[in-house]
């Protein structure tokens, strides 16, 4: 038999409401309060799931984040969570949960025929059987994919929400237990800012669970719910349950997360509020009561379906009113189990309790277990546990007093359930996360935290190894009186007063032998998760890995979901056993977060769907909206791609823009380009010293191209900069460049050139920028602007003029991306969009059309001009790009990159440079990124000649066209090349990069 | 000939959420309350504090003192000038008066030979107000400053998601979040996403006659500061 309900003083669910769930499609009853694994245990249900390696039975081991075997699998679709573990799923009406393993079912099961030879399964099986024939791996892959692992992943969107909440606090405790509570009560007295998480949904701790203490005369309860009024009364502090602190960073950064309706009915969830929160807590000290939990000890056979650790039999029976068997043994090393026999004898259960330790524990407790009926048998240890898919009896043996060695037979005991209690574990993980590292206590048996804590972390209660309340709670007024004294807060009063009890000491055993040599008796199981056993372990050591890391690399020791809570001191002891070190020498391997599984959802946060990314609009996107724009995304600017008029292709609204441009006028948007506005009595000397070109005789009214090159020579962005008075200058970037230029002139002027005065103001924001491009664009213009002369002489290419354009004031500029005649119109952004719309209007006689960006590119492609980042890659100079016209190596004073360029490599032979491309069959548009052969037969490996860089169809040349980047290319005009992609090579000639209108006359019209 | 008659129209960078259409009364209802302060004027203003006649002259032509206090904020019932860095303040107001102020402060500078300057940046920047119980908690939730402890008359230069913003505390009632057009789309997206807990709503825009901020949003002509 397995568990059943029963009636308990102070238990944690509420009777009078009922709810009914389902796992594995079975419908069964319980209460609210209950977790998941309590209300299975309270209708039986002991068969969870299949083993990792083995497809072994398994069962409920643990009743918190400390769960190895009961991963499920709740809801389904969009709402699927895998991979929970039972224990802290709370439990809500109409709760959808299933088992995440077995296969074809989870009662049969074919890994778990395989497991029958888990004898010939050791550590690193994978890796040793299946090498050879190095094809085969990809089928192997497929089939050892299949059997492994636990829940699936949601493959719908996830319908909820998730939010961040940062915090700037003095004081964050870490636990919601005695020693917690205590600890935030203090602080909070003082006056400091103080906030406690715990990751239960009810404060407490272990005294959910343990009734017999008192705490100020008061029950463990009442003393919490004492201590939580008194919390709620002070307004400087915040308690925040079902919130667990999952990693610890520098600066005493926490992060938490909350689970704000977890535990709600999927029908009850506020769509307002999130699913869960992660906190981000920065506190200037952090007071980690994180406590202790309960491992097992490892005997034959301990993963039978009825095995469980006694502090989860003691909370079941105490928290949630669920006897986990009718007759139940007790296993244990220390004094603590003592309790749960205790509890569990008196609600009726027949009891056993086998110490491993000779004298058993003090004999107040032994003398309460006897008056209970629990039979005691003092230095015995389980053999085997006995029992397929659940637990029917158990075969004891004598144990040695000193050595850990068996010394007799012992009963063979039948029973229904085995629980068993290898001593505490500190939850040391936050306090180790960032670099902090615990020390053994050879008494405690268990590596905890120093008392001294860390600067500005303090560890409080358990996790020092203070598993006495009285001995906890002492400590922990000690800790936080002395810690508030030094930031004079003055004095915190008395430690809460606890009547200390006598224990007797523990034994220092983990593996309760079996009189046979390991790996010849049963299965002793160290992480149940990860089907490591004790075998596994001294297997790893006689393959001589000497490392508790690699220890834990080869068997996977302490991986998994559960993170080793369980597993990890008793696999160190155990690799200690076998190297013959002690266990301090041995060490812990490395505590990373997360603490428990955390969510992507509670990661990313509000950082989804329209709120992912920065998506930044111009002005005049309601006019692109209204014109069906196509967009794409270039810097985070959302850019129209094209325009396409029902039933044309990208191709084909491409080329009618094209053409139109060409022909007669096209308009763009040209406000994403970053703009900077250089001021000041010496930027000509700062535009001199940046760009790779000389601005000493630029004249106001005229603007000049420039190329901006790193420390290394190469090209790293280029733009216009126009001048609009003797010391002030209009700046143009390229659009995804802005933010660098930008800081990259504050860089060079706060570091190395203090001395000049100019300053720097972004200005990319408040100018919309219309380009009006084409034949026709000086008549558009002449019906928007009257003051300003737009004769080709007055006006000429590369000037700029201040005007009034539609009544607005502008500043207008004939520059040109396009080799067309054309001027671009920055106003206000406010009135961005007002301006789109005169343009359009002035410019319908001319059957004015608005082009997007890859109609810029093919337009610029034509003229031969660079995109910085499409055809440079950060290792192109501007001789490389055939610019060396941009370069003004007379200049009095140096450039930035003008060293470079002299070095013998920049200035050698065999660099790639930029040419034109013309593809021998005019109908092939070469595919970008393609690499370059001179011959067609070249074979891999081949030498790389150079790669196509830009490639379009140009429908204003009826071809199309390449611009590439080629070794030696400047050498090279005429010759043919071969580019490769898709499996084969396309002949091409090679050209100068100008395509269209070679001598400028139609920039100049 | 050039068309004549053109009526030139404003859309400041939350134009597209049109705010006015769904904007409410303000009351006292847990929810956070929100609306785009449109069209104000914002100047960059560079300067070096040790140059002789430089503070007076702010302070002449704006009436506000030039806070040299990081994060500080100068206000007065014709607008603000906030410390942005160390040579570096960026003045609001209401349009018109800030082109007739940075027309004064441009030609004193060149006057008195300062090495100072003002940057029209209205086109760029826009404002947000926003207000209610848990309006410091909604930018808890996107930001990793401690915006609880901004003093009053301060602002920080900060981050909310992923773009850079500058929260404004004057008075007490609400904070003011001045971030850029561009992002004016995903800040106001994120803002309305945090604040969505408490409920969230768009409030009027209220003629507050005196207020540093409020009292500058009479309906500006189109402006006339671009050189």
């Amino acid at each position: 038999m397995s568990g059943y309900r029963i009636h308990r003083p102070g238990e944690r669910i509420n009777r009078q409401k009922p709810v009914s769930f389902q796992f594995d499609n079975v419908q069964y009853k319980a209460f609210s309060g209950d977790t998941l694994a309590s209300a299975l245990l309270a209708n039986g249900v002991r068969l969870i799931g299949r083993s990792f390696k083995y497809g072994r039975p398994r069962g409920i081991v643990g009743f918190g984040a400390e769960e190895p075997n009961a991963l499920i699998q709740l809801e389904t679709g969009a709402h699927t969570v895998p991979d929970l573990k039972a224990t802290q799923v709370e439990l809500y009406q109409g709760l959808l949960a299933g088992s995440t393993t077995g296969y074809p079912s989870l009662d049969f099961d074919l890994k778990g025929l395989l497991g029958k030879f888990g004898r010939f399964m050791p550590p690193g099986f994978y890796y040793k059987t299946f090498m050879e024939p190095v094809k085969a791996w990809p089928v192997y892959e497929k089939y050892i994919r299949k059997a492994a692992g636990y829940g699936h992943a949601p493959v719908l969107p996830d319908p909820e929400s998730y939010d961040h909440l940062h915090h700037h606090i003095d004081v964050l405790v870490v636990g919601g237990g005695a020693a917690g509570l205590w600890a935030a009560t203090l602080a909070g007295r003082a006056g400091l800012k103080t906030l406690l998480v715990d990751e239960q949904a009810e404060m407490g701790g272990w005294l959910l669970t343990e009734r017999r203490s008192r705490i100020d005369g008061l029950s463990g309860m009442d003393w919490v719910s004492q201590r939580l009024a008194e919390l709620a009364s002070l307004p400087n502090v915040s308690v925040l349950p079902r919130t667990t602190a999952f990693a610890l960073h520098d600066l005493n950064l926490v992060q938490a997360v909350e689970l704000l309706q977890d535990h709600l009915p999927l029908t009850e969830r506020n769509a307002a509020l999130p699913r869960q929160r992660l906190h981000k807590i920065r506190a200037h000290q952090v007071i980690l009561a994180s406590g202790a939990i309960e491992r097992p000890l490892v005997f034959g056979y301990n993963d039978v379906p009825g095995v469980m650790t006694a502090a989860a039999g003691h909370s079941y029976l105490n928290r949630y009113g669920v006897a986990v068997g009718r007759e139940v043994l007790v296993q244990t090393q220390n004094d603590a189990a003592y309790e749960a026999a205790l509890d569990l004898a008196q609600c009726g259960v027949k009891v056993m309790l086998a110490d491993a330790r000779q004298g058993g524990a003090a004999a107040w407790r032994q003398q309460a277990l006897k008056s209970a009926g629990v039979e005691l048998l003092l230095g015995h240890g389980i053999a085997k546990v006995l029992g397929d898919k659940s637990v029917s009896g158990a075969q004891l043996v004598k144990l040695d007093g000193r050595n850990n060695q068996v010394v007799g037979s012992g009963p063979r005991l039948s029973v229904d359930t085995v629980l068993s209690s290898g001593g505490l574990t500190s939850t040391v993980h936050l306090f180790c996360h960032n670099g902090g590292r615990p020390v053994w206590n050879q008494q405690q048996l268990s590596f905890v935290c120093p008392d001294e804590g860390r600067d500005n972390i303090a560890c409080v209660g358990a996790i020092t190894g203070r598993w006495e309340l009285s001995e906890a709670l002492g400590q922990t007024h000690a800790a936080v009186a002395a810690l508030l004294l030094g930031h004079g807060r003055g004095s915190s009063g008395n430690a809460p007063s606890v009547a200390s009890e006598e224990v007797a000491a523990p034994r220092a055993i983990f593996r309760l032998p079996d009189g046979k040599p390991e790996g010849h008796g049963a299965k002793a199981f160290v992480d149940y998760q990860n089907d490591v056993a004790a075998a596994d372990i001294h297997t790893a050591i006689r393959e001589n890995y000497r490392s508790i890391e690699h220890v834990k690399r080869y068997t996977a020791l302490g991986f998994g979901t559960d993170q080793g809570k369980l597993s990890n001191i008793n696999g160190f002891a155990i690799a200690a056993e076998a190297l013959g070190k002690p266990i301090a020498e041995v060490g812990t391997t490395t505590y990373r977060p997360s603490y428990t599984p955390v969510t992507f959802g509670a990661l990313a946060g509000p950082h989804v769907g329209e709120t992912f990314d920065v998506r930044r609009y111009t002005a005049m996107h309601a006019s692109h909206d209204a014109r069906k724009a196509e967009y794409e995304v270039v810097g985070q600017w959302l850019r129209p791609w094209y325009f396409p008029k029902p039933g044309e292709d990208l191709h084909a609204a491409v080329n009618r823009e094209c053409l139109a441009t060409r022909n007669s006028v096209g308009v763009m948007d040209a406000s994403t380009l970053g703009k900077i506005d250089v001021k000041g009595p010496d930027a000509r000397e700062f535009l001199n010293r940046i760009y790779s070109n000389a601005w000493s005789k630029l004249d106001p009214g005229k603007c000049r191209y420039g190329l901006m090159l790193d420390e290394n020579g190469m090209v790293m962005d280029d733009g216009v900069t126009a001048c609009l008075a003797d010391d002030h200058f209009h700046m143009t970037t390229t659009t995804g460049g802005a933010a660098r230029v930008y800081s990259w002139l504050e860089r060079w002027h706060q570091t190395e050139w203090p001395e000049l005065k100019v300053r720097f103001t972004t200005t990319t924001d408040h100018w919309a920028t219309v380009a009006v491009v084409g034949p026709d664009s000086r008549q558009v213009l002449q019906k928007l602007c009257t003051d300003i002369d737009f004769d080709k002489d007055a006006f000429k290419f590369m000037d700029g003029r201040s005007g009034t354009v539609a009544g607005l004031p502008a500043r207008v500029f004939r520059i040109s991306f396009s080799g067309e005649l054309a001027y671009e119109i920055n106003v206000d952004a406010n009135y961005g969009r007002y301006m789109w719309e005169e343009v359009m209007k002035a410019g319908a006689a001319f059957n004015i059309t608005p082009y997007g960006t890859e109609t810029m590119h093919v337009l610029r492609a034509e003229k031969g001009f660079i995109i910085v980042g499409q055809d440079t890659d950060g290792s192109m100079s501007p001789n490389d790009l055939a610019m060396s016209w941009a370069v003004g190596m007379k200049k009095p004073f140096s450039f930035l990159g003008k060293r470079s360029l002299l070095r013998s490599h920049t200035a050698g032979d065999g660099r790639k440079q930029l040419v034109g491309l013309l593809p021998l069959d005019p109908k092939v548009v070469l595919a970008e990124g393609a690499q370059i052969l001179s011959n067609t037969d070249d074979t891999v490996p081949a030498a790389m000649q150079g790669h196509v860089t830009s490639s379009y169809h140009s429908a204003f040349l009826g071809r199309s066209i390449a611009m590439a980047v080629l070794k030696d290319g400047s050498k090279r005009e005429g010759d043919t090349v071969f580019v490769w992609a898709h499996g084969k090579s396309v002949p091409a000639q090679v050209v100068s990069s100008v395509f269209v209108d070679k001598e400028g006359v139609r920039q100049h019209a | 000939m050039p068309k004549q008659g053109f009526q030139p129209f404003m859309e400041s960078p939350l134009h597209h959420f049109k705010l006015d259409a769904e904007a409410q009364a303000r009351r006292a209802d847990g929810r956070i309350w929100c609306n785009e302060l449109p069209h104000l004027g914002y100047a960059v203003l560079r300067g070096d504090t040790a140059e002789a006649g430089f503070a007076q002259l702010v302070q002449q032509v704006t009436g506000l003192a030039l806070p040299l206090q990081a994060g500080a904020v100068s206000q007065g019932p014709q607008g603000v000038l906030m410390w942005t860095s160390p040579d570096e303040w960026l003045l609001v107001s209401h349009r018109q008066r800030l082109a007739d102020w940075t027309a004064q402060l441009d030609g004193g500078f060149a006057a008195q030979q300062l090495f100072a300057q003002t940057v029209d940046s209205s086109g760029g920047l826009t404002l947000a107000w926003l207000g209610g119980t848990e309006h410091i908690t909604v930018l808890r939730h996107l930001g990793v400053y401690d915006f609880e402890s901004i003093p009053l008359g301060h602002m920080v230069s900060t981050v909310l998601g992923k773009a850079t913003v500058q929260v404004i505390r004057l008075d007490g009632d609400g904070v003011f979040v001045l971030f850029r057009r561009s992002f004016a789309d995903y800040v106001w997206r994120l803002l309305r996403r945090a604040a969505q807990p408490y409920g969230f709503a768009v409030c009027q825009l209220e003629a507050r006659g005196d207020h540093p901020l409020f009292a500058q949003l009479a309906a500006p002509r189109p402006s006339l500061i671009l050189a």
